[in-house]
């Protein structure tokens, strides 16, 4: 309901979708660009199978400090080779958070002339309790309390 | 009991539509309990309660004024609610600048390969 509570990015890459979408799914591709600079995903870590119903795992190590360590585990509910990946996430190690956040992910992987890729990525809650209990009526007040957020930013 | 982190204490503030719509009010100007009651159907004390979790939050200051005590709201734990999502975007972000640069290496691996395999059969 509100847009703050899901991310949403949209970004082109220059390389048609196969090579996009095996960047995602092949274990040995993963660990060489996810996570920020400072991070490394080793590679026995790293555990994929794009399939319904199979895993993705992987552990993010800070370089600087291997306290700092999250493990991010998503489980695949919808997989199109090539177009899509649906699945939700389940992620350990957010700071400010304890336990495991549990994030809905979805990734689109769009054909685009030239030989490029659009990837849509969708993934929330990040405000999973700012919820869907509320009818209509709270909808401008929902609006409102967005645009206090953004302004707060 | 675990004390629980700071951000589902916020979460769990904001869980309830009138805590949010009172943060709405307030983020228009300081109000007082009975200004706050105004436009619902339930008590005052039931409105107390609910000023009470979102101080709790830390989403609102209330003066030391008695009863015409009225609150405030306070932006920070909000900015940190919003900070987190925006931290995610940044990871995405630089993730992705990385795949872009994994995505040259791998198409410069495959032209390379496909030269070579060229010149096999020449």
């Amino acid at each position: 309901m509100t847009t703050t509570s899901e991310l949403t990015i949209s970004r082109i890459f220059d390389a048609p979708p196969e090579l996009v979408y095996r960047a995602f799914v092949d274990a040995d591709q993963i660990c060489q660009w996810f996570g920020p600079v400072g991070y490394t995903c080793p590679y026995e870590s790293v555990h994929s199978d794009a399939r319904v119903g199979g895993h993705q795992r992987m552990v993010m190590i800070s370089d600087d400090d291997p306290n700092d360590r999250s493990t991010i585990d998503m489980t695949f509910t919808e997989v199109v080779e090539n177009e899509l990946l649906v699945g939700h996430q389940d992620v350990e190690g957010i700071p400010l958070t304890t336990g495991t956040v549990r994030f809905h992910m979805r990734l689109e992987f769009h054909e685009e002339p030239g030989g490029k890729t659009r990837l849509e990525l969708r993934q929330g809650p990040f405000r999973e309790l700012l919820g869907d209990d509320a009818g209509a009526g709270w909808e401008s007040s929902f609006t409102r309390l967005d645009s206090l957020l953004r302004r707060s930013l | 009991m675990v004390a629980a982190d700071p951000l589902s204490v916020i979460f769990a503030a904001l869980a309830d539509p009138t805590r949010r719509a009172i943060l709405t009010r307030l983020a228009d100007g300081d109000a007082t309990v009975t200004e706050l009651a105004e436009p619902f159907s339930i008590s005052l004390p039931a409105i107390s309660r609910h000023l009470k979790v979102l101080e709790n939050a830390g989403l609102i200051s209330r003066s030391r004024s008695g009863q015409w005590r009225s609150s405030t709201l306070e932006a920070a734990p909000l900015r940190e609610a919003t900070a987190w999502m925006e931290q995610y975007r940044q990871f995405w972000d630089a993730s992705f600048d990385r795949l872009d640069a994994h995505l040259r290496r791998v198409q410069q691996d495959r032209s390379e390969q496909a030269a070579t395999s060229e010149g096999i059969t020449q």
